[in-house]
């Protein structure tokens, strides 16, 4: 018995025998954080990527590199020639591309690399830029702390940008895939020393087609079910304008089931503050008959505005919303892109929309 | 019949073994081997369960009227000692290669998203050292076991509430909306998912209660059921159909929707402590195969599971391609489908010969 202890004992030290220099130490890994991709002909790519580094001798808090290729994996292999460690995917964040690399209908090959490698979550973010994707991170921000951070934090949920759809690797893997969705991606823009969120990109299939602005993109997020949702800004009318906190909101839609001749009636309940107005030739709403005059002009107003705007995306046949879906469930035998774009070319919509203007603020 | 065996099973370890038994790597790609039927897979666990249910009976009627013989023993009581050798040699050679398949799998699996770096063949030495640990312990060890492995890894259905949360519920319908080829193509890959539960025929002699063996067995079989309707049903919601008959290991995916602000790859997390699974399947059937081993040759020696591991390590680290390796895996797999017939046919003869059989 007391053999077998001393043996058991002395396995612990068989550790020391194993091969060294298998495992790289993390002081010699440079993780890369951002990839960004631009277009420079149909096979080749041009692959730059932002990696933090830590030693404090260095000038700069960020490592950026740059290669063209036709493979990332091949590019991250070139890219270690250049570095001075060994260079890995394992802390993606950010995947970047220019709107010509989406505009041409790249994107997925990529993502799907990205997908398939274990190595990387499926959380790192997507966002397309206008202009070249390398440009961002080339940039300087003086007061930010890494580009790194900086990239990540703005593109992740937030209560003020709830119109960015907060496309990951799975969700735009997903979209894309999906015959009954497309997918939506954020839009970067570098401004001087800041990124900011312009636009929404709107892919069919493969490729980007359109951008909307983020107040539309707020009425896909909220058709999509997603609960906190961003300042609602709805301009009516004579020179009126408000600010809508949204509490609470509920949808509803209702399908025909009829894929020949398709309509849905969608039913939005919102449950709001008031949190700023600029009514003409009203200072104050005084009493809850105004405010419920109010209502009513905003109902009105957000049915025009949901059914243009749908009706704008329907007829190029893009489905963000994933509208096709309430046909293609009731729908036997095998769903194709084809029906759906039919669906969509087809589609008759009635909007029903139910504000609540619940308070209005402490001041009278 | 001898009365020598030891009965030391009780209705908890019958009901863990099926159930672990049946969940072993095999989950793990279930929505994969479903996805001939794109969404409409959601409800095939439960389609399989009433198959295993069914097809339990059988094997649990002819384990009663041998009490005390495994099947091994019963084939050749049943069909004379050489053709009844010859078929348990066979048997053996098959679990072996299940054993094979199951750990290859995992290993490549840990591989692929734990140690991407390193080659696996030390981690397979760990793995069969410990294996050698739990077989040589006994059926009774192994069903306490796979009590631990279950509740160990029970708290995992918990990983799957972010992609529920994402999911979208409306890909259940329509219901049933698929083809009898689309049904075919998949049951036929997906059933050997379920496989597992038809090793009672060799633990049952060691079963106390033999009588309430069947409810429990079939508690095990429901219990896994349920399960993986988990699984497809979240792997349904969760992805498109693209994604579905692409992504390898659906489970993997599932778990990598999840985020806690102090973890971030919790599929990792999860694909280790899948190991307890894969342990109390493929130590199930090693013990099958040393049992049967024992019947062959040399019934008093212990040098058999020593014998059948080496061989395990051997295939393992050989480098055989993987075309070729996925061609035996296969061909093993519908021989198992045979397998599953077996206790009709020896039922058959059981009746034709029941007199001399009673000699």
């Amino acid at each position: 018995m007391n053999i077998r202890l001393l043996l058991i004992f002395l396995l612990l030290f068989v550790a020391g025998c194993s091969e060294q220099g298998k495992k790289i130490p993390i002081e010699e890994i440079d993780m890369i954080g951002i990839m960004a991709f631009d277009y420079v002909d149909e096979k080749i790519k041009k692959l730059t990527v932002a990696i933090p580094q830590y030693s404090k001798e260095a000038e700069k808090d960020t490592m950026v590199y740059s290669v063209e290729t036709d493979l990332v994996s091949q590019g991250i292999v070139k890219i270690e020639a250049q570095s001075d460690r060994k260079v890995v995917l394992n802390q993606l964040r950010v995947i970047l591309v220019s709107e010509e690399f989406a505009r041409k209908g790249h994107v997925r090959s990529i993502v799907e690399h990205i997908y398939r490698n274990a190595e990387v979550g499926n959380k790192a973010l997507i966002a397309v830029v206008k202009g070249r994707a390398d440009s961002i991170l080339y940039a300087e921000y003086p007061d930010k702390p890494n580009i790194n951070f900086y990239l990540n934090d703005l593109l992740r949920p937030s209560f003020n940008t709830a119109f960015n759809p907060n496309t990951n690797v799975h969700d735009f893997i997903y979209a894309t895939t999906n015959l009954t969705k497309d997918a939506s991606v954020p839009y970067l823009e570098l401004l001087d020393d800041k990124v900011e969120i312009t636009n929404i990109a709107l892919f069919k299939e493969d490729v980007m087609v359109e951008t909307i602005s983020p107040n539309e993109s707020v009425y896909i997020q909220a058709l999509l079910g997603k609960k906190s949702i961003a300042p609602l800004v709805i301009e009516m009318p004579k020179d009126t304008k408000i600010s809508l906190n949204l509490v609470k909101s509920k949808f509803k839609i209702e399908s025909n089931k009829d894929k020949h001749q398709p309509k849905l009636t969608i039913h939005i309940q919102m449950k709001a503050t008031l949190s700023e107005y600029n009514i003409e030739h009203l200072d104050k709403l005084n009493t809850w008959k105004e405010i419920s005059h109010l209502e009513k002009s905003i109902n009105r107003q957000v049915e025009k505005d949901i059914k243009a705007f749908i009706e704008r995306l329907n007829k190029q046949q893009i489905d963000p919303i994933g509208l096709s879906e309430y046909f293609r469930k009731y729908t036997y035998g095998k769903w194709t892109r084809a029906m759906t774009d039919k669906v969509l070319s087809k589609l008759e919509l009635d909007v029903n929309v139910k504000t609540i203007i619940v308070n209005v603020g402490t001041l009278k | 019949m001898r009365l020598t065996q030891k009965k030391v099973l009780t209705k908890v370890h019958v009901l863990f073994l099926v159930q672990s038994c049946l969940i072993g790597t095999g989950i793990l790609q279930i929505p994969q081997k479903l996805s001939a039927m794109g969404y409409s897979q959601a409800f095939m666990p439960l389609f399989f369960a009433l198959i295993a249910t069914i097809n339990l009976w059988p094997m649990l009627w002819l384990n009663s009227k041998f009490p005390n013989n495994n099947l091994f023993q019963i084939n050749e009581i049943l069909l004379g000692k050489t053709i009844g050798k010859f078929i348990n040699f066979l048997l053996i050679i098959l679990f072996t290669i299940v054993c094979i398949d199951a750990i290859s799998s995992y290993m490549l699996l840990i591989q692929s998203t734990a140690l991407p770096e390193q080659t696996i063949t030390f981690p397979i030495i760990c793995f069969l050292a410990l294996l050698i640990y739990l077989v040589r312990g006994g059926i009774f060890t192994i069903a306490r076991f796979s009590i631990m492995a279950f509740f160990i890894t029970l708290p995992m259905v918990l990983l799957t509430k972010w992609a529920i949360q994402k999911g979208e519920f409306s890909h259940f319908f329509p219901l049933f909306n698929f083809t009898l080829q689309e049904f075919y193509e998949a049951s036929k890959n997906g059933y050997l998912s379920f496989l597992g539960y038809e090793l009672i025929l060799f633990y049952y002699p060691y079963i106390i209660q033999q009588k309430s063996a069947f409810k429990y067995a079939t508690i095990g079989i429901w219990i896994s059921g349920v399960l993986m309707l988990i699984t497809t049903g979240v792997s349904v919601m969760y992805f498109s159909e693209w994604q579905l008959s692409n992504i390898e290991y659906a489970v993997l995916n599932i778990f990598k929707a999840g985020e806690y602000s102090f973890i971030e790859r919790i599929d990792i997390i999860g694909m280790t402590l899948w190991i307890f699974l894969v342990y109390s399947t493929v130590a199930l059937y090693l013990w099958a195969a040393n049992e049967g081993f024992k019947t062959l040759i040399l019934p008093k020696s212990q040098i058999h599971l020593y014998i059948l591991v080496i061989s395990i390590f051997i295939m393992l680290i050989l480098p055989i391609s993987k075309y070729l390796k996925m061609k035996i895996f296969t061909i093993n797999n519908y021989i198992f489908y045979l397998l599953l017939l077996w206790p009709i046919f020896l039922i058959l003869i059981y009746l034709f010969r029941k007199k001399q059989v009673h000699q």
